[in-house]
């Protein structure tokens, strides 16, 4: 029995997602929960996992492209049946002379001239659109769709090409591999799996693997990585082309639309964070044996929802349509996390109806969850403002581009050790840039400098924090 | 290496010199490679020197006869025909000649070089070229890339091995010096019912004996009951469901004991007989083993579309790699897999592979079958118009038989013809191109067909599939 799995709702309310990338192709065998295709919203990127044992029997959805929720994007074979692709290989040629591979439910109607260039343009024939009587296909349809589909499919097909030419990288997939210790530490530092590769050998009727073929499994690895990577690259090697799409093209998107719509100005200034850097040693130590890692976040951010209870204006939505500014009395903080699939905000609900150890370990989880690309769309909704601390990583000052439709974005520099003037001495102080960037629309640069004021007396001052 | 053998090395190596082989070792000398093409026999393979080739001389002399005798019934009168067999042998040895001559100077005139013995594998880039008889000696040639293609032979029924005197393949009923009085023929498939004709045409009384239940099983029965009925005006007789299982010789002649599923048997005398079971592919002649080759279970070497063996760098073409044994689908594999070589992306990716039988009338076909491309999920709707209402086959006293177009019905793409009638092998043509073009029956009616011929019909039979036709009743 075949099961044809619909795209499912990965995240509230979500009507289409992108397929970014595909985790198994046609013909493997897949387990119940294991993933199959990494699919992203707005902005996380969600694994779906398979929901049956068996295997895959057909791929409805190309990488890149939006699907609608409740479309089919993949057919499993449920287990106990073969794919359709199983058995192709071993099919005798049949007397009609007919090409084994040419199975005729989906035979496409195009003549041997449109076929050899398809062929040559490794154009998949059965997924170009005819334009000829009833649906035949000429060689201007080979062309246009080899036209059309450049981004598409064909770094893909260079690959399988590469792989073919040069690079015999074949796995084995199974349950149990013997190996010697040694071996099996070999595989390790090779980031091997032992199970994957490929053997003829047997002890006691159990495959087994030796170090050799370890080496040369790692090896034809490393080859077709390389040649993944040239296939998608430039023939040259000195410039590269990689996919613009999936969570880089959301954020880039958001990027946009944020600059073109909101006149940005960034207030600099900076703190004397002393008091701040003490207080935070002695509450650390304790947040630890409660088993939080209390960071300055916290403090930054209760700092904040001090500053937007002063000056609603920056915790505020420009409702463009129905010419409205959303005044948000919730303070709900969203933090810019670097990972690896690029920027993520988790959003940091009630940070006012809050304690430092709460937020402390609520933000904890979600930059967690954030780099761990398992974070639900909706943890990263519902924003009101947004903290990036740049300063994590270095630097001083930025202009950070607001989290539209927020209005305004409060960067973090780095804590740094410094002379300043105290009662008319030189001293060594703790001091942070702040970079606060706000929606001129809405937003006076008055108002951006009275709240980066405010923010300042509690981030100096962080006992008033307990009034 | 055997010690004294001369070695040389090629960019391509072909095995056979058929016309899949020849045409692969021409193709890929045009690409500018260097070929090597061994034959153990004569160039030109079965087709040229024991199948095709002569077989359609001696169709076309006995025909010539057979119209002789016919022309009676529209006022000309011959004398009774005479036969001189030695002549007529002679005659289509020249025909064999001339085209297996044609095909060495082609060969040589596109740079080919043509080596004689059997090659075998010394291993998967290594040929041994063995020089029967005397000399003995060698010649090892490394390739980087081999084309195998070293065809087919006649199945020997157990029992009746083939001593070209009084038990004959057909290759032997080809070279026959003397027309025998009786004549025993165990098969009904093509090659059993062309060499019957022949047979019968020269005055023979042919018997056929086959064992399942009809001529030309591979056909549809509304196809093979007309060549079955023009073979019987002959004079040919059918007996089916009998299998030959034992021969004893009786004087000059023969005597075979044929059996019934039942075990009920029958015996036939004649001078000779000719067994025309089938072909096998010639897989044992070169140590497959040796270059890690093995064959499939029904004997043949498997190939990809691009025709390549499971050994790197190794083909086969033609008959050695499969059904459907004919010359026309090997020579077309010959050059794709020279192609391919070249580097060109090409593929043997056909639709459709056409094949006709030379009986009386002649039979073709290409494509899918109405019942053939039910089974493949089409909704067929077939045409059909028979030689009775083409005014070219009344003409010519020939309008026995029909053309059948099938064609899908949503798309009108068409999937396949039948043909059976006179010159059925030349107006195939029009509907493998039909097939391969992804045309459909628009394009057959659409198109301005020369009257008054026969190809008129392959029009009609698309215009009755669409209701249109106007020479027929539109079913």
């Amino acid at each position: 029995m075949t099961y044809e799995f619909e795209l499912p709702d990965v995240g509230e309310g979500v009507a289409e997602g992108e397929i970014v990338s595909w985790l198994v192709e046609v013909g493997d065998a897949v387990t119940e929960d294991q993933p199959v295709a990494e699919v992203e919203t707005d902005k996380a990127v969600v694994d779906v996992p398979s929901p049956v044992d068996g295997s895959v029997a057909e791929i409805r959805a190309d990488a890149g492209e939006m699907v609608p929720v409740g479309d089919v994007i993949i057919v499993f074979a449920e287990d106990g049946e073969e794919t359709a692709t199983d058995e192709e290989p071993s099919d005798a040629p049949d007397s009609t002379g007919e090409p084994a591979s040419d199975t005729d439910d989906e035979r496409v109607f195009a003549p041997p001239s449109a076929r050899r260039l398809a062929r040559e343009l490794d154009v998949s024939i059965e997924a170009v659109e005819g334009t000829g009587p009833s649906g035949r296909i000429t060689t201007a349809d080979v062309r246009a769709h080899a036209e059309t589909d450049e981004s598409g499919s064909e770094p893909t097909q260079a690959i399988e090409s590469v792989e073919t030419d040069s690079v015999p990288a074949t796995s084995a997939s199974r349950e149990i591999t013997l190996a010697a210790p040694a071996t099996r530490k070999l595989a390790a530092e090779e980031g091997v799996e032992l199970n994957a590769v490929p053997t003829d050998k047997t002890q006691e009727g159990e495959a087994f693997v030796t170090p050799a073929q370890v080496q040369q499994y790692a090896q034809s690895q490393q080859a077709a990585q390389a040649a993944d990577v040239a296939a998608i690259g430039a023939p040259s090697g000195r410039e590269e082309r990689i996919p613009y799409r999936g969570v880089r093209r959301t954020i880039g998107q958001q990027m946009e639309a944020s600059k073109f719509t909101a006149p940005h100005v960034t207030h600099h200034d900076e703190v004397d964070v002393t008091q701040l850097v003490e207080r935070r040693s002695t509450l650390a130590e304790v947040a630890d044996e409660q088993g939080v890692s209390l960071t300055y976040m916290p403090f930054v951010m209760k700092a904040i929802v001090e500053g937007l209870k002063e000056f609603p204006a920056l915790n505020a939505t420009l409702d463009e349509d129905a010419e409205e500014i959303i005044l948000k009395h919730y303070y709900n903080i969203g933090i810019a996390v670097a990972t690896d699939a690029g920027l993520m905000v988790p959003v940091v609900d009630g940070v006012d109806r809050k304690g430092l150890l709460q937020l402390s370990s609520e933000m904890n989880e979600l930059i967690e969850k954030a780099r761990e690309r398992s974070i639900a769309r909706e943890e990263m909704q519902g924003g009101t403002f947004t903290i990036t601390n740049f300063g994590a990583i270095g630097g001083e000052h930025a202009t950070p581009i607001i989290n539209h439709p927020e209005s305004a974005i409060l960067g973090l520099g780095e804590i740094k050790e410094k002379p300043r003037v105290v009662d008319g001495e030189v001293v060594v102080r703790s001091v942070m840039g702040l970079s606060l960037s706000i929606d001129h629309r809405t937003i006076d640069g008055a108002t951006a400098a009275q709240f980066a004021n405010t923010v300042k007396r509690y981030l100096e001052t962080p006992e008033l924090l307990l009034l | 290496m055997v010690v004294g053998d001369i070695a040389t090395g090629t960019d391509v190596v072909v095995i056979g010199g058929g016309p899949a082989g020849y045409t692969a070792a021409i193709r890929a000398a045009q690409h500018d490679l260097d070929v090597t093409l061994i034959e153990k026999g004569t160039y030109g393979g079965t087709c040229l020197n024991h199948g095709c080739i002569p077989s359609k001389a001696l169709l076309h002399a006995t025909d010539i006869a057979q119209q002789a005798t016919d022309a009676e019934q529209f006022g000309v009168s011959f004398d009774e025909p005479e036969f001189d067999l030695p002549t007529m042998i002679d005659w289509k040895n020249d025909v064999v000649g001339q085209l297996t001559g044609g095909v060495e100077k082609l060969c040589k005139a596109n740079g080919v070089n043509l080596m004689e013995g059997r090659a075998e594998f010394a291993d998967e880039n290594t040929v041994r070229v063995i020089h029967e008889g005397a000399g003995q000696g060698g010649e090892t040639v490394e390739f980087e890339h081999a084309i195998v293609a070293t065809g087919s032979r006649p199945i020997e029924v157990p029992g009746f091995e083939f001593d070209g005197e009084l038990v004959l393949s057909s290759r032997g009923a080809l070279a026959l010096e003397t027309i025998p009085d009786e004549l025993l023929v165990v098969g009904a498939g093509y090659i059993g019912m062309e060499l019957s004709t022949v047979f019968a045409r020269l005055g023979t009384d042919v018997t056929v004996v086959e064992m399942l239940d009809d001529v030309l099983p591979a056909y549809e029965d509304d196809i093979s009951r007309v060549v079955k009925g023009r073979a019987e005006s002959l004079g040919i007789e059918f007996n089916f469901g009998e299998a030959a299982s034992e021969w004893t010789e009786d004087g000059d002649g023969i005597v075979v004991t044929t059996e019934t599923e039942d075990g009920e048997t029958t015996e036939y005398a004649a001078d000779k007989t000719l067994v025309a079971v089938g072909r096998e592919p010639v897989t044992d002649t070169m140590n497959l083993e040796a270059a890690g080759l093995s064959t499939d279970e029904n004997g043949f070497l498997q190939t990809d579309e691009q025709l390549r063996t499971d050994i790197d760098g190794i083909f086969a073409v033609g008959d050695v790699a499969g059904e459907p044994m004919l010359a026309h689908e090997g020579m077309h594999a010959g050059e794709i897999a020279a192609d391919v070589i070249a580097g060109e992306p090409a593929a043997f990716d056909n639709r459709a592979v056409p094949a006709a039988v030379f009986t009386e009338p002649e039979i073709a076909t290409v494509g899918l079958t109405e019942r053939e491309a039910t089974d493949d999920g089409f909704e067929p709707i077939v045409g059909k118009m028979p030689m009775q209402a083409s005014g070219r086959a009344l003409t010519m006293e020939e309008s026995d038989g029909f053309v059948r177009i099938v064609a899908d019905e949503e798309s009108g793409f068409v999937l396949g013809g039948q043909i059976v009638g006179p010159e059925a092998s030349e107006m195939i043509a029009e509907v493998a191109l039909a097939v391969e073009m992804g045309a459909t029956l628009e394009d057959l009616t659409s198109t301005i067909h020369t009257h008054p011929t026969l190809s008129e019909a392959v029009m009609e039979a698309a215009a009755n599939a669409l209701g249109e036709a106007i020479h027929t009743l539109n079913r």
